[in-house]
């Protein structure tokens, strides 16, 4: 196999701090204090010598992405310092990287965005998740729904590339009517780009909690559906077409181009704790065009104690790693693939997995085809295998009915 | 020979007999009281478990009488149930007595009286014992008279006992010194054994149970099969206590087990007679009847791999199981297995779990299946109890079905039940009559083919329990029969195909079709199940396909973990059987395909 169509690799820090837990989030993240924010600052900094030494890619890292957590909580001073030390140890593109930055619509003020800006960030994405002040209580936000659309106009303002907000929708209870309202504020408030998620119910969360009580519940899966398609008609209408099961934007250049490296194989390098790392190595024994590769996927410790605990030894904080042959990255690739809209390259497939996938899986194609959830799409890019909008609802399943004789 | 008794216990189900053999074990102290456990012949944990015994098994106990003089009672334990009389047979030949157990509160039953027949035929002196006296609503009395009446016994020498507490056990033990016969036979003559039992043993090799009826059996002797027409050399012999105890030799009268180091299995046939190759028998023992299958049914293993397995666990299964047959099949949809013949419903039921508990696989039974006699247009006739093999209808001129003769027992508020029941089931000349105050039996001449599908288990809902079934095959009638096929997304799954009756075949076409459709899970598209006479659809269900099935956030790099989920998943499709694009797990045969129908009956 071939090594992928690459861009340049992107970097990504996790600043696990956020001023209270959110009852549905399980990412690795914990309230903090100043003292404590300022010792991880340094230790995010020391890590970073530490995982250059590990990162044999020479090409210079295209994207930095402060990813949480809240970012937003860092002072500028500190976000600055961790930039000067990505600069220090590890190859970033002239003149400037595009940095993205999470931010909490509380923590935006004209103030601080132009600081923002002065750093380089292009990218603020706004964790607003709803503009509906019941929603964002029953959420555990702090903001209000007039904070929000305030956060949204000053960061318009103060004139980043991208301005994207993120929502949360499908909560128990919610009606179409009121979520088709959401949409239609967030759609008024025109941002570049703009993430929905639908809420899912992670075990090992306050929400978890409840549901096992019963005491919570996810919508049922019709009612999931009908919003999902709800949400991506809506947005499309209005100017705001999917790329990914999740993602709209106003236009291909206001995708994030960082979260993309995540969906097509493009090497990434990801700093703090729970951080993930992904390398194509091409094989120790060929050089040569064509020639087999493998790549190499690691991740940090999750908990920030963990992780603290390996850097205070001066270790690297690693937690695991994987070699990944063709047949993973041929599965990853296939269900990745089928979250996007473009779907997946089929030529390319063949090429580079040996497997011709519509011939290994002709009658499910036919099947899912027939049912309106893929379609073969032929362009002067070759043939591509397309998930329609009900496709991208179930691709998950979808990824799993194929076959993939992938020979190693 | 004066020492030995050869005995067995006969009962109708339920009456108490392994228990009854469990007291006279541990009377003779067969058993350390720390071995000691209820029911302690039936070897088996199903036979444990569902309180029945399947497969008849031996003991030698060793009992001083009042007298003083020592005796050796081989015990033979037999099963209870319709579908074993097979078995019972063979223990009966090996016995010189019997030991009738009747319920004192339940009375002389069905199977009492086909059991005393069955001695009777074999000429085995008959001790009754009353079991069951400690119940509140025994009745000694009204037994007395049932014995008397019904099985024209003389009623004073029935033992009452008590198996459970213990009662009466002592005088039992005297009576079958007393009162059953020692064996006759002549250790000078040439070597006529019965084998009537045998077992595997890893190390080994086959275990031969035999009954010696003339002759000597020694350790050296060169022994050959009467009818295998095979010859070995015997090892060792002995007799079989708890465990197997070697012994110089096994002489007229005697019973107890051979070790000749055979380790293929084929051609081993419980009722074949060893004799000496050096100096035969004229005559192999008689009475020998082959069993006939009457239910048919594949069974493959859930894993196609376990085929080998299969087979192997089937060959020795054999052995031990003379009434089952078997002989190679195959399906496109479940791959490699063999077409079985069983005695009965019981029967295949108990064969499945031996298989399963017994050799640790894990199987599929097809639909069973009676035999069908099928005359075609140009007159020739031809059996068939596989729907694969049914020939095409056009050329068939006439069909016809085994019918049996069900008599079923039940408390008097269920008789409206019973009776729509047996009519329901094509059910003709059925008739009831009175048992006694309250009890009714219920006969009726009914298709084997209609009982064979939940008919036993609907019989035990309608009775609230209460309802008891026996039935006995008598011959075969015309029947309307079609072959109904089931189709997933226009494929046909062969394994589901079925005969029935015409009148039936929308029903049980449609029962399968929402049966399946309750255990194949949902896909990426709409499923079609249809059932389907020829080329006419006569059923059909759908499954929806999901609708959502996508996690929202696929961020920070973890891929790792999602692939790993759908490798998960992908390994699970593995033991999915595939029919077109629509994969169908193994539990979805199974569901299919059980007979019982707890669901169903409910609704």
């Amino acid at each position: 196999m071939t090594i992928p169509p690459q861009g340049q690799p992107g970097l990504y820090l996790h600043l696990p701090f956020c001023s209270a837990i959110c009852p549905y989030c399980d990412f690795a993240v914990m309230r903090a204090g100043e003292a404590l924010r300022a010792r991880f600052v340094d230790r995010l900094v020391a890590e970073l010598p530490l995982a250059a030494g590990a990162w044999a890619d020479p090409r210079p890292f295209d994207t930095v992405y402060f990813g949480g957590g809240t970012p937003s909580l860092l002072m500028v001073e500190e976000l600055a310092r961790l930039l000067d030390a990505c600069r220090e140890h590890l190859a970033l593109t002239t003149p400037a990287p595009w940095v993205f930055l999470e931010a909490n619509p509380e923590d935006v003020t004209p103030e601080v965005c132009r600081a923002w800006r002065r750093l380089g960030v292009r990218t603020l994405s706004l964790g607003v998740q709803s503009f509906d002040d019941g929603v964002l209580r029953f959420l555990g936000r702090r903001h209000t729904a007039a904070k929000a659309r305030a956060a949204v106009e000053k960061a318009k303002a103060a004139g980043f590339d991208t301005v994207s907000i993120d929502l949360i929708f499908g909560l128990p209870g919610q009606s179409a009517a009121a979520w088709r309202r959401e949409l239609a504020t967030a759609v008024a408030l025109a941002p570049d780009h703009l993430s929905c998620y639908q809420l899912t119910i992670h075990p090992r969360t306050v929400f978890g909690v409840r549901a096992a009580r019963g005491q919570l519940s996810e919508l049922p899966e019709g009612a999931q559906a009908a919003l999902f398609e709800l949400t991506h008609r809506v947005l499309a209408d209005a100017g705001w077409p999917a790329y990914e099961v999740s993602n709209f934007a106003r236009s291909p250049e206001h995708r994030s181009r960082h979260n993309c490296k995540y969906w097509n194989h493009t090497p990434y390098l990801g700093l703090g704790p729970s951080a993930h790392s992904f390398a194509i190595v091409p094989h120790a024994s060929a050089g040569t065009a064509g020639a087999p590769v493998v790549a190499r996927r690691w991740w940090n410790e999750p908990r920030l104690r963990s992780w603290e605990q390996r850097m205070a030894a001066g270790e690297r904080p690693l937690a695991g790693e994987e070699a990944l042959g063709p047949r993973e990255l041929g599965a990853e690739t296939l269900l990745l693939g089928l979250r996007t809209t473009a779907g997946v390259d089929l030529d390319d497939f063949a090429t580079r997995f040996g497997v011709d996938l519509l011939a290994a899986n002709a009658l499910l194609v036919a099947n899912l085809a027939a049912e309106g959830r893929l379609e073969i799409r032929s362009g002067p890019d070759g043939r591509r295998l397309v998930p329609t909008l009900q496709g991208l609802a179930v691709a998950d399943g979808v990824a799993a009915a194929f076959d993939l004789p992938i020979p190693t | 020979m004066d020492h030995i008794r050869n005995f067995c216990i006969i009962a109708h189900i339920d009456h108490g007999k392994s228990t009854l053999a469990d007291r006279l074990i541990q009377r003779c102290g067969a058993v350390e009281a720390r071995e000691f456990r209820d029911q302690i012949l039936d070897s088996m944990d199903l036979e444990r478990e569902r309180g029945i015994t399947i497969k008849a098994n031996t003991i030698t106990l060793s009992y001083t009488a009042r007298d003083g003089r020592g005796y050796e009672l081989n015990l033979i334990d037999t099963p209870g149930h319709v579908d074993f009389s097979h078995e019972v047979r063979r223990s009966l030949m090996s016995c010189d007595g019997a030991l009738l157990v009747i319920d004192a509160s339940q009375g002389v039953e069905a199977q009492t009286v086909a059991n005393l027949y069955l001695a009777m035929e074999f000429n085995l002196a008959i001790v009754p014992v009353i079991n069951k006296i400690d119940l509140p609503s025994a009745d000694i009395e009204r037994v007395m008279e049932e014995i008397d009446r019904d099985l024209a016994l003389d009623p004073f020498e029935a033992i009452p006992v008590s198996a459970k507490l213990g009662t009466g056990i002592d005088e039992l033990l005297e009576a079958i010194v007393a009162k059953l016969p020692p064996p006759a036979g002549d250790p000078e003559a040439p070597l006529r054994a019965l084998l009537f039992d045998a077992q595997y043993d890893a190390y080994r090799g086959a275990v031969l149970l035999v009954r010696v009826l003339d002759g000597t059996l020694r350790p050296g002797t060169r022994i050959r099969l009467m009818h295998a027409g095979v010859e070995h050399k015997v090892e060792e012999v002995g007799i079989q206590r708890l465990r197997r105890v070697p012994a110089g030799q096994l002489s007229a009268g005697e019973v107890g087990y051979v070790l000749a180091g055979i380790k293929t299995l084929s051609g081993l046939a419980i009722g074949d007679t060893l004799t000496e190759a050096e100096r035969p028998a004229a005559q192999p023992v008689p009475g020998y009847r082959e069993a006939k299958p009457v239910v048919f049914s594949s069974i493959y293993p859930v894993d196609t791999n376990d085929y080998l397995d299969l087979t192997k666990a089937l060959e020795k299964l054999k052995l031990n199981d003379a009434a089952l047959v078997y002989d190679k099949d195959s399906s496109a949809a479940l791959g490699f297995g063999f077409r079985c013949g069983f005695l009965g419903l019981l029967h295949l039921d108990v064969v499945q779990e031996r298989l399963e508990r017994e050799y640790g696989l894990s199987l599929i039974l097809s639909a069973p299946s009676v035999r069908y006699q099928v005359v075609l247009d140009d007159g020739s006739e031809v059996w068939v109890d596989n729907p694969t093999f049914y020939p095409d209808p056009s050329t068939i001129k006439e069909v016809f079905e085994p019918y049996i003769k069900a008599t079923i027992m039940t408390p008097e508020r269920y008789l409206g039940a019973v009776m729509e029941l047996c009519r329901e089931r094509r059910g003709v000349d059925t008739k009831f009559n009175y048992l006694a105050a309250g009890r009714m039996e219920v006969t009726s001449e009914l298709p084997l083919a209609e009982v064979l599908f939940d008919f036993y288990d609907r019989l035990k809902s309608l009775t609230q329990g209460y309802g008891s079934f026996d039935y006995e095959v008598l011959d075969y009638r015309p029947a309307d029969i079609a072959k109904v096929d089931i189709l997933v997304n226009g494929e046909k799954v062969d394994a589901l195909s079925q005969l029935v009756h015409r009148d039936s075949a929308r029903t049980r076409a449609l029962k399968y079709c929402e049966r399946l459709a309750r255990t194949i899970p949902r896909q990426q598209f709409k499923i079609a199940i249809q059932g389907a006479i020829g080329g006419q659809i006569i059923a059909r269900t759908t499954i929806h396909p999901f609708r959502k099935d996508v996690t929202a956030k696929c961020y920070g790099g973890d891929i790792t973990r999602k692939r790993k989920l759908l490798e998960k998943q992908k390994e699970g499709k593995k033991k999915m059987k595939m029919v077109g694009a629509v994969e169908i797990p193994q539990a979805a045969f199974v569901a299919v395909l059980r007979t019982e129908d707890d669901e169903d009956s409910r609704t």
